[in-house]
C-alpha cells in the first residue's frame, strides 16, 4: 500500500456483497491499492452468507484455493468460516427447516443435527419473528428425515426490556456489543437451560460487531455450543459479517466509497481508465489501472452493452464477442450462464480469480466446469 | 411555506430493508428511537395522505446522513426525516432555544461584540445554571470561547500569485477559531492558491437540524448570492468544516430547487465546492502538492476520527491519507462511527445523555488507542471528543501546516491523555 494520498488507485471494486467483499481482500493480499465502491452493503442484512458448493465440480480450477483464501480472510475478520468443499452441513433456519451448507460462519457451524443429541431452541420473550415452539417440532421431524436422531425442545427466556423499547434483535445485538450486563444477563437466562442440552440454537442476536472473542465467551460460560439462527431483516449474524469484514479489508488499506452509486464507467478505446461516482456537490471521479464488477444480480446497467457473457478469465464481451475493455473483469452474480443458486460460492471463486487477475496472478476461471 | 419539492424521492424505493436502522447511532444509543425508516419514508406517507403523525422523536434525528449512506436503494431517508422536523410543533421553550441555537451566525455577531464578557457570562455557573432553567441548555457542557471576528483576506502583495480559491470559513471559525481559518489560509498559500475569504454567514445546517428550513433558505440564498461572482470568475469555493461543505454541495440545492435561477447558482455552487483536503489531494493528483516537509525530530501519534458530514461527501478520506506523509506522523483511523455531538444537538439538556451514548464507542476508541492527539474537521466533533474524553483535539490542517518548514508558529501537541474529563473544551490554535 503505497503512502500517497490519490484518487487513482490500482483497483476499484464495485459492490460490497460477498464477490466484491473477496476480492477487495485478494488484491490487497498482493499489496494493491484498493478502492471499494457500493451503492449499498450488500445482501447481508438479509442472510448470513452461509456457502454451498452442492451444484459445482469439487474439482473446478482455483476452487479450493479460493475457498481457503476465503476461510482464512472471515478468521482474520474474527467470523472465522468453518467447512470445506466436500462438507455438507445442515444448518437450521428460522422456518424450522434445515439448509445445506458446505461452509458457515463458526456460529452457525454447531447447527448441524449430527453434532448434538440434545437441543433447545431459545425464543425470547416479546421476540415476535422467532417461534421457538414452532422451530423446534419442525427441526424434529426434519432432523429425523435427515437420519438423526437429534431431539428437539423449545425454551423461552426472558430479558429485561428498556422503557419504551420493542424486543427486537436489532436493539438486542446493540446491546450484546454494547453492554457488559446484558451479556451476563443473557448467560444467566440461559444457564439454566444450557446444564440439560448439548446445543442452544437462539435467534441471532450475539452482536453487530462482536467476533470470536465475545462470542466464544458465552459458549465457554455455558458450557455448551451456540447456533445463531438468522431472523428476520436485519439478519445480525449477516451483518457481524459485513462489519467484521469492512474493519478488516480497511486496515489492510482497502479505501471504502460506501453509499455512492457508480454513475459512469470511463471506457475510452477498450480500457476503463475509472469511474464517475454520484457524489454530492459533482461526480467524484476515481482512476484505477483494473475494475472489478461485482453489483450482482439486479444492476448490470453500467456496462455499454445490455447482457454479456465472459471470457475465461472473466472479462464481459459484447453480443459480438469482443471483450468491453481489456481491463475490465465481472465477478459474483453478474455473471450470467452460471448457476445462480451456487450460493455465495461463485462469489467467492471469481471474486477471488478477480482481484489475483487485477495482481496480475493468472488464476483461471474454467467456464462450464460447474457440475 | 414553500410548496412541495419536485424532485421526489421515490417512496417506492424503499424496501422495509432496515439497512437505514442498523446504521443508525440514535437507534443504537436509545432504546425507543424509532429509527429512520419509521421516522423517514413511513412517516412521509400518512404526511402526504394528510394523517396526523407529528411525534418528538424526530427532534432526536442527528442529520449524520448514515441512513441515506446505508439505503441499497438511495432513498433520501435524512432529507425525508427533514421535512418531518420542518413539519413539528414544539413546546415554547424549546422554540425559543432552537429559535438561537438556529442561527449560530446572529449568535456570533452578537457574543462578539465583547468576546471577553461573552465568555465571562458563558463561563458563570449561575448563568448556566439560568440558560439549563429557562432555555434548557445543558450545564455539562462549556460553551466554546468566543473571539474576535478578525479573519480576513491575505495581503494580496505579499503572496505569489496563484489559482484563486474563495475560503468560506463557516461560524465556528469565524466567531471562534478565526486563528484556525489563518491557518487554512497559509497552507492554501503555500500550496499555490491565492485564497481569499467569502463574506459569507452561517451554511445554514444549524437551521436545519433545528427544524427552521426558511431561515435555512434564507442564508442558502445569502450565500449563492455572495460567492456566484467568484464561482463564475472560475474560482473554486474551499471549505475545512465538513459540515459547512456537506451543506454547500446538497443542501443549497434542496433547499433552493424550487427558484430555478437560484436553483442553478446553487449547482454551480455545489459543483465547485470543495474540501479542503480533497483540493489538496487534487492538487497531490496534478503533481502541485506541496511535500517541503521538514524532517521529522519525535513521532506524532495521532488518531484520526472521520465526521458524519465527511463520510457524507463521498470524498473518501483525505485527510488521513495526506497526513500519513507527513513525517514523523503515526495516524490511525479511528473508524468508531459518530460522535454524538450533532452541531447544537449536544447542547440539547434533554438530548444531552443520548448525545454521550452515541459517542460512547468513539470515546472508547480513543482512549484505546491513546494517541498524542485526535485529530478530526469538525469543530463541534473536537468539542465532544475532548468532552468526552480528555484527549486534545485539533484540525488536521493544523498538523499539516505544522509539518512544513515555515516559520508560521508551530502548535504545540500538549495533549492531556490522563482520559479523564477535562473542563477546557476549546482546542486553542496559539
Amino acid at each position: 500500500m503505497s503512502n500517497v494520498a490519490s484518487n487513482h488507485f490500482d483497483v476499484i471494486i464495485a459492490g460490497a456483497g460477498v464477490a466484491g467483499l473477496t476480492s477487495a481482500a485478494a488484491a490487497a493480499s498482493r499489496g494493491l491499492r484498493v478502492a471499494l465502491v457500493s451503492s449499498g452493503p450488500g445482501t447481508f442484512v438479509f442472510g448470513a452468507g452461509c456457502v454451498e458448493i452442492q451444484n459445482m465440480n469439487s474439482k473446478t480450477p482455483s476452487l479450493a484455493e479460493a475457498i481457503a483464501f476465503f476461510c482464512k480472510l472471515t478468521d482474520l475478520a474474527g467470523c472465522g468460516f468453518y467447512g470445506a468443499i466436500d462438507e455438507h452441513r445442515y444448518i437450521p433456519t428460522i422456518l424450522g427447516s434445515f439448509q445445506a451448507v458446505s461452509l458457515a460462519p463458526f456460529y452457525m457451524w454447531n447447527g448441524d443435527p449430527s453434532a448434538s443429541n440434545e437441543v433447545a431452541v431459545v425464543g425470547i420473550k416479546g421476540l415476535s419473528s422467532f417461534n421457538s415452539q414452532f422451530i423446534a417440532e419442525r427441526l424434529a421431524t426434519h432432523a429425523s428425515d435427515l437420519g438423526q436422531s437429534a431431539a428437539y425442545v423449545a425454551k423461552e427466556i426472558a430479558l429485561s426490556v428498556e422503557p419504551g423499547a420493542i424486543p427486537g434483535t436489532l436493539r438486542f445485538g446493540h446491546r450484546y456489543d454494547r453492554e457488559p450486563r446484558f451479556r451476563e444477563e443473557l448467560r444467566n437466562a440461559l444457564k439454566p437451560i444450557a446444564s440439560n442440552v448439548d446445543l442452544i440454537a437462539l435467534p441471532g442476536i450475539l452482536g453487530l460487531k462482536s467476533g470470536r472473542k465475545e462470542i466464544e465467551w458465552l459458549e465457554r460460560e455455558l458450557g455448551c455450543m451456540i447456533c445463531e439462527i438468522p431472523t428476520l431483516p436485519p439478519s445480525i449474524p449477516g451483518l457481524r459479517l459485513f462489519n467484521r469484514l469492512e474493519v478488516h479489508l480497511r486496515k489492510i488499506g482497502v479505501e471504502f466509497f460506501l453509499g455512492f452509486p457508480i454513475q459512469q464507467l470511463l471506457i475510452k478505446e477498450g480500457r476503463c481508465k475509472g469511474v464517475l461516482l454520484e457524489t454530492p456537490g459533482r461526480p467524484q471521479k476515481i482512476t484505477s489501472e483494473t475494475l472489478i464488477l461485482a453489483t450482482g444480480q439486479f444492476s448490470g446497467k453500467l456496462l455499454p452493452t445490455p447482457s454479456f457473457s465472459f471470457t475465461t478469465d472473466l472479462r464481459p464481451v459484447d453480443s459480438t464477442g469482443a471483450v468491453i475493455a481489456d481491463n475490465i473483469f465481472a465477478a459474483g452474480a453478474i455473471l450470467q450462464n452460471t448457476p445462480a443458486h451456487a450460493g455465495n460460492a461463485i462469489a467467492i471463486l471469481t471474486g477471488y480469480v478477480c482481484g489475483m487477475a487485477a495482481a496480475g496472478v493468472g488464476a483461471q476461471y474454467a467456464q462450464g466446469s460447474q457440475g | 411555506m414553500r410548496k412541495d419539492r419536485k424532485d421526489e424521492v421515490s417512496l417506492d424505493n424503499c424496501l422495509k430493508c432496515t439497512d437505514c436502522n442498523t446504521a443508525c447511532p440514535v437507534v443504537t444509543a436509545h432504546p425507543a428511537y424509532p429509527g429512520p425508516k419509521r421516522l423517514g419514508p413511513e412517516l412521509e406517507r400518512m404526511r402526504r395522505e394528510g394523517i396526523e403523525c407529528d411525534t418528538e422523536w424526530v427532534e432526536y434525528c442527528l442529520g449524520c446522513h448514515r441512513c441515506d449512506l446505508a439505503c441499497p436503494n438511495q432513498v433520501n431517508v435524512s432529507e425525508l426525516i427533514a421535512r418531518a422536523k420542518a413539519a413539528h410543533k414544539k413546546t415554547p421553550v424549546r422554540r425559543l432555544r432552537d429559535f438561537w441555537l438556529a442561527r449560530p451566525g446572529l449568535l456570533g455577531k452578537l457574543n462578539t461584540i465583547v468576546p471577553e464578557v461573552t465568555n465571562f457570562s458563558l463561563g458563570l455557573k449561575p448563568v448556566r445554571k439560568l440558560m439549563s432553567m429557562f432555555m434548557k441548555i445543558t450545564p455539562e457542557r462549556k460553551f466554546p470561547a468566543y473571539t474576535k471576528p478578525d479573519l480576513r483576506t491575505p495581503n494580496v502583495v505579499a503572496m505569489n500569485k496563484g489559482e484563486r480559491v474563495v475560503f468560506f470559513p463557516g461560524c465556528f471559525i469565524q466567531y471562534n477559531q478565526p486563528e484556525l481559518g489563518r491557518r487554512v489560509l497559509e497552507l492554501l498559500e503555500l500550496n499555490g492558491f491565492q485564497p481569499e475569504v467569502a463574506s459569507t454567514g452561517c451554511c445554514g445546517v444549524p437551521s436545519l437540524a433545528n427544524g427552521n428550513s426558511e431561515e435555512a433558505y434564507k442564508r442558502a440564498t445569502a450565500n449563492v448570492n455572495s460567492m456566484m461572482e467568484a464561482v463564475n470568475s472560475g474560482a473554486r469555493i474551499v471549505t475545512a468544516c465538513s459540515s459547512c461543505g456537506h451543506m454547500l454541495k446538497t443542501g443549497f440545492a434542496h433547499l433552493l430547487e424550487d427558484d430555478p435561477d437560484l436553483a442553478t447558482k446553487a449547482a454551480k455552487i455545489a459543483a465547485n465546492t470543495y474540501d479542503l483536503a480533497e483540493l489538496l489531494v487534487a492538487q497531490q493528483d496534478a503533481g502541485k502538492f506541496n511535500t517541503r516537509f521538514a524532517p521529522a525530530t519525535a513521532t506524532l501519534k495521532l488518531a484520526y476520527h472521520a465526521p458524519c458530514h465527511q463520510k457524507s461527501q463521498g470524498i473518501g478520506r483525505p485527510w488521513y491519507h495526506l497526513l500519513r506523509q507527513v513525517p514523523g506522523v503515526e495516524i490511525e483511523d479511528l473508524n468508531a462511527g459518530c460522535c454524538g455531538m450533532s452541531g447544537t444537538f449536544g447542547f440539547k439538556e434533554e438530548k444531552y445523555p443520548v448525545s454521550m451514548e452515541v459517542g460512547g464507542e468513539l470515546f472508547a476508541a480513543i482512549s484505546a488507542t491513546a494517541p498524542q492527539a485526535v485529530v478530526t474537521e469538525c469543530a463541534t466533533c473536537q468539542m465532544q471528543i475532548e468532552h468526552g474524553t480528555g484527549f486534545k483535539a485539533v484540525h488536521p490542517a493544523i498538523v499539516l501546516l505544522n509539518a512544513y518548514a515555515t516559520d508560521a508558529k508551530q502548535y504545540s501537541f500538549t495533549a492531556d491523555t490522563s482520559g479523564k474529563p477535562k473542563d477546557d473544551n476549546m482546542p486553542s490554535c496559539a
